[in-house]
């Protein structure tokens, strides 16, 4: 991998989030009322010593641009500022919440892309047959269904019909003092129904995208190249073709990564899971507004590292990109 | 005696929107051992349908063979199991394909490429596979092959695709190479270098050769005999020599003329052109399908389908050549 | 088979007995369009929610903010409430007649909103390339890069949670993908021997934009403009689902949020609202994959 892109590239993600930065601080002195009362929350009940003590650390009462400055500089020094509601330190309580988030996101991106290619490349093989059509209607409801109302669908069949999967939080109360490996499944089987229920849209997706690019891929030259050497089929179709069919779907993922955390987020509100989702969702009840704005720092992070990931894998996927800058 | 690769009455169809179609109509055809047999014919003819057919590489569905035989060394290709085609296939028959540039699967090396065939076909290391093809490129007049080895296609030019194609081909010395327009898509210089290679390669390794082209020129200096095939029909089967000085066929005279240095009348104008195009296949009538575009046809040219018979000097498939009238 | 149609096809797909009149590709997409069985249905399903939702409380009586009934009361249990009620023993067939519009106007305002920002921002990068380029394109990745529906959830906090603020908070979420297709069809036809032409005869820059290129450039612009509006509306009715919506207005989201916590007591007050925007978005998808198959006939065996 070529480093001064990488330099490049990690330059521009930092940049991005300094604009995210910009942002919420725009948002703060666009929304009306007094910004120390935002900031303070507008639930917060907060006394003149409080809001007078907010000016003070803002810079509330000095030019819009030293206000800026200082509000960079907090950020920067990893000061995301203070919850009121919660009463805890904003970056402290986003780091309680990365994790669920971060979990619950990959885990269904991973299924998603699996399973989705799993179907695609079956699909693939016979453009007109059974599994092409229920991949297209499959596609299409996907796109068409709500996914928190998917979530709340599972919840009432797997709470009162099949029980076998908890339909809330990430943890049972009981086994909080079990070892950690107890606990590592526990926590995987209260992921079962949020990260199915989060990977169903995009399972259609990646399995209609996955059809499409194979049966392109399927067509070119070089398969033919590769079947006349005497390839088996197998390997024509998972060697040969997947590597190239694989490259669109790198794409569409690392695009999509913005999308999976906003829907990340409702499924969260709707199964309770502790991640950064609920925290949002909580503080926004609250009028929380550091921590909001916080969260959405930090969500935004997410994405631009996820970018990151994608473009750095997609290089090496492609070898005709690595010699590019 | 029998040849190495006898193609014999091959018909193939292919089901398109317009019904069933005759891709390849009664097609034989045969190359014998360090011979290069030359396919020449306007696109659209049924030369690489014949090429794929014998690679066994015709999509079914939608294509069928409907009839006759691919023999190698009197096995019959059109009826064997996948897996034994699969084992000719890249091992005893290899194919040149006419796309240098998109002939090549652009992420992996093309070293791995080329190992990729020799390992499917010998039970050696894929260390040693490696070194193989590393010594193949070499063989093909890749400089530095070692190093050119770890390059992807896309880092190499057309013709060191095609020279890399070729390695691929060649790797498990195949008794039958089939090059589908192997020069095509280069450059002038470089198609006689490839030319001077796939000499080369039959000399070293006895391959037959079947050469499938549109350009007489690459006739001239590569075949040993011609099937000159016109709408699914081979209509001459001749030598290079007897096709190239005397063509029986109005249509193959047609595609003599249209050489600049050959064309007998050195002072013409303007190079000869047949007129017309190759009729659709779904749309050939009764009797000769090169009728229209013919000045020798008589009525029975539309009604009666010429056979491909010896009428004097080779076989010819026109009833204008039979009749004396050509 | 792409062998076939690159080589043995090229004769046999000529059609040279045929007297092929030309004519206008709308024209000629129209008529792809109505041969097409699920899109015709999507159109139906799509024009009976749309009649529902806007006329169906004139003929339907009850008020949807009304308490009526006991709550709770199953589907198909009393007659005058064939759904049921909800949580409060409001009427479930009222709520559905009139929550629809709040969603579906949300939708298509936000859905507008998007396609002006897009393709006004994708039109001049894709056209004046260069530096124009390069700043849209920064300002686009840069919203891309922000969660949507959390930025979304930010703005209709700070200002007040009404339908406008809801449909402005979708559409400047949602433009970037937009933007990204008009550039891109922009870059493609800008190069296009028309608008060559259209330059040679001293067309000024903002007539080749809007009247030469843009026209060119419709067909899919078309096709993601649908799909916005299904995008626009599982947007909107996230927002009311979470209560970020206007409170005051009954919507199929709210009224999926309002009854979530008694879903394990009843299933149909949730259950209705939901399928309502599934059928609905369901519909926009069927009519979206309709028109994609109608402008792109050569796609329409994938």
């Amino acid at each position: 991998m070529n480093a001064s892109y990488l330099m490049k590239r990690l330059g521009y993600g930092l940049l991005l989030m300094l604009g995210v930065v910009v942002l919420n601080f725009l948002l703060i002195r666009l929304a009306p009322g007094d910004p120390a009362v935002v900031i303070a929350g507008e639930m917060g009940g907060a006394t003149e010593e409080m809001l007078e003590s907010i000016r003070e650390e803002y810079g509330l009462n000095k030019p819009v641009l030293t206000q800026l400055g200082i509000y960079v500089g907090n950020i920067l020094q990893g000061n995301l500022g203070e919850s009121f509601f919660f009463n805890q330190p904003v970056s402290k309580l986003i780091g309680e919440r990365i994790f669920p988030t971060i979990l619950l996101v990959l885990s269904a991106l991973i299924t998603a892309i699996v399973l989705g290619v799993f179907f695609g490349v079956l699909a693939s093989r016979k453009p007109n047959g059974v599994l092409s059509a229920a991949v297209a209607v499959f596609s299409s409801i996907g796109y068409a269904v709500p996914v928190f109302w998917t979530g709340i669908m599972l919840i009432i069949l797997f709470a009162s019909v099949f029980p076998i999967f908890p339909v809330e939080g990430m943890m049972s109360v009981k086994l909080r003092d079990a070892n950690i490996f107890i606990r590592s499944l526990d926590v995987l089987h209260h992921l079962v129904l949020p990260a199915f229920t989060l990977s169903v849209i995009y399972l259609a997706q990646y399995a209609r995208l996955s059809r499409a690019s194979m049966l392109e891929v399927l067509g070119s030259d070089y398969i033919r190249t590769a079947r006349a050497k005497g390839a088996s089929e197998r390997t024509v179709l998972f060697k040969h073709a997947l590597r190239n069919a694989a490259l669109p779907i790198l794409t569409v993922a690392g695009l999509q990564f913005g999308s999976l955390i906003s829907g990340a987020l409702l499924v969260e509100t709707v199964f309770n899971w502790p991640g950064m989702g609920t925290l949002a969702f909580e503080s926004i009840l609250r009028r929380d507004y550091p921590t909001i704005m916080g969260v959405l720092l930090i969500a935004s992070g997410i994405v631009v590292v996820a970018n990151l990931l994608t473009d750095m894998s997609y290089r090496i996927a492609d070898p005709r990109l690595r010699g590019e800058s | 005696m029998t040849a190495l690769l006898e193609i014999e009455d091959l018909r193939v169809t292919f089901n398109t929107r317009y019904g069933e179609v005759t891709a390849l109509d009664s097609v034989s055809m045969h190359v014998n051992e360090g011979e290069t047999l030359g396919v020449v014919g306007e696109s659209g003819c049924g030369k690489s349908i014949t090429a794929l057919s014998t690679m066994g590489l015709i999509p079914m569905p939608p294509g069928r063979i409907a009839g006759g035989a691919i023999r190698l060394n009197g096995e019959d290709l059109t009826k064997v199991s996948d897996s034994r085609m699969r084992s000719l296939r890249g091992g005893d028959i290899a194919m040149i394909f006419q796309e240098p540039m998109t002939s090549l699967n652009p992420v992996f090396t093309v070293g791995d490429q080329i190992a990729e065939a020799i390992m499917l076909h010998q039970k050696v290391s894929r260390d040693q596979a490696l070194k193989d093809a590393i010594a193949l490129l070499d063989r093909v007049g890749i400089p530095s092959p070692d190093k050119r080895a770890l390059d992807y296609p896309h880092q190499l030019s057309g013709g060191m695709r095609q020279r890399v194609m070729i390695a691929m081909a060649v790797s498990c010395r195949p008794k039958v190479l089939i090059a589908d327009e192997p020069t095509t898509a280069l450059d002038v210089t470089v198609q006689a270098q490839i030319f001077d290679l796939l000499n080369e390669i039959q000399r070293d390794y006895g391959s037959a050769i079947i050469l499938i082209t549109h350009d007489m020129g690459a006739i001239s200096e590569m075949a040993d005999r011609v099937a000159v095939m016109y709408a699914g029909r081979v209509i001459e089967d001749a030598t290079a020599d007897q096709v190239l000085d005397s063509p029986q066929h109005p249509y193959a005279r047609g595609l003599i003329s249209c050489i600049p240095a050959l064309g007998k009348g050195a002072q013409q104008d303007r190079l000869a052109e047949i007129p017309g195009v190759v009729p659709p296949l779904h749309m050939l009538g009764a009797g000769c399908s090169f009728k229209e575009r013919c000045s020798l046809t008589n009525a029975r040219c539309g009604s009666e389908k010429p056979q491909l018979i010896n009428h004097g000097a080779h076989p010819v498939a026109c009833h204008a050549a039979e009749e004396g009238r050509a | 088979m792409t062998d076939l149609s690159n080589s043995e096809g090229q004769t046999m797909a000529d059609e040279p007995q045929q007297d092929y009149q030309a004519e206008s590709p709308l024209l000629e997409a129209w008529r792809m369009y109505r041969r097409n069985i699920p899109a015709l249905f999507g159109t139906v399903m799509l024009t009976v929610i749309i009649a529902a939702t806007f006329y169906g409380m004139f003929f339907y009586t009850g008020d949807a903010y009304d308490i009526v009934w006991a709550p709770h009361e199953p589907p198909g249990v009393t007659p005058e409430f064939p759904l049921g009620t909800d949580y409060l023993g409001r009427d479930l067939i009222a709520g559905l007649l009139t929550g629809g519009g709040p969603t579906l106007a949300v939708g298509a305002a936000a859905a507008a909103l998007t396609m002006v920002i897009g393709i006004s921002l994708g039109a001049l990068a894709g056209f004046y390339g260069g530096w124009v380029d390069n700043l849209l394109m920064r300002i686009t990745e840069f919203f891309q890069v922000l969660p949507a529906l959390l930025f979304a959830m930010v703005l209709v906090t700070l200002f007040s949670p009404s339908l406008t603020t809801i449909a402005v908070a979708i559409g400047v979420v949602s433009w970037p993908q937009t933007a990204r297709l008009t550039r891109a069809e922009f870059l493609r036809i800008k190069q296009l021997e028309y608008v060559t032409a259209a330059r040679a005869i001293g067309a000024k820059n903002k007539r080749i934009i809007w009247k030469v290129i843009l026209p060119n450039a419709l067909p899919p612009l078309i096709v993601s403009a649908t799909l916005t509006v299904g995008v626009a509306i599982l947007f909107e009715a996230g927002l009311s689902f979470l209560g970020l919506g206007d409170p005051n207005v009954m919507s199929w989201g709210l009224m999926i949020g309002a009854n979530r916590e008694y879903i394990l007591d009843a299933w149909w007050p949730v259950t209705f609202p939901g399928l309502a925007i599934f059928f609905t978005v369901f519909s926009v998808s069927l009519i979206g994959d309709g028109l994609n198959d109608a402008f792109n006939p050569k796609l329409r065996e994938r």
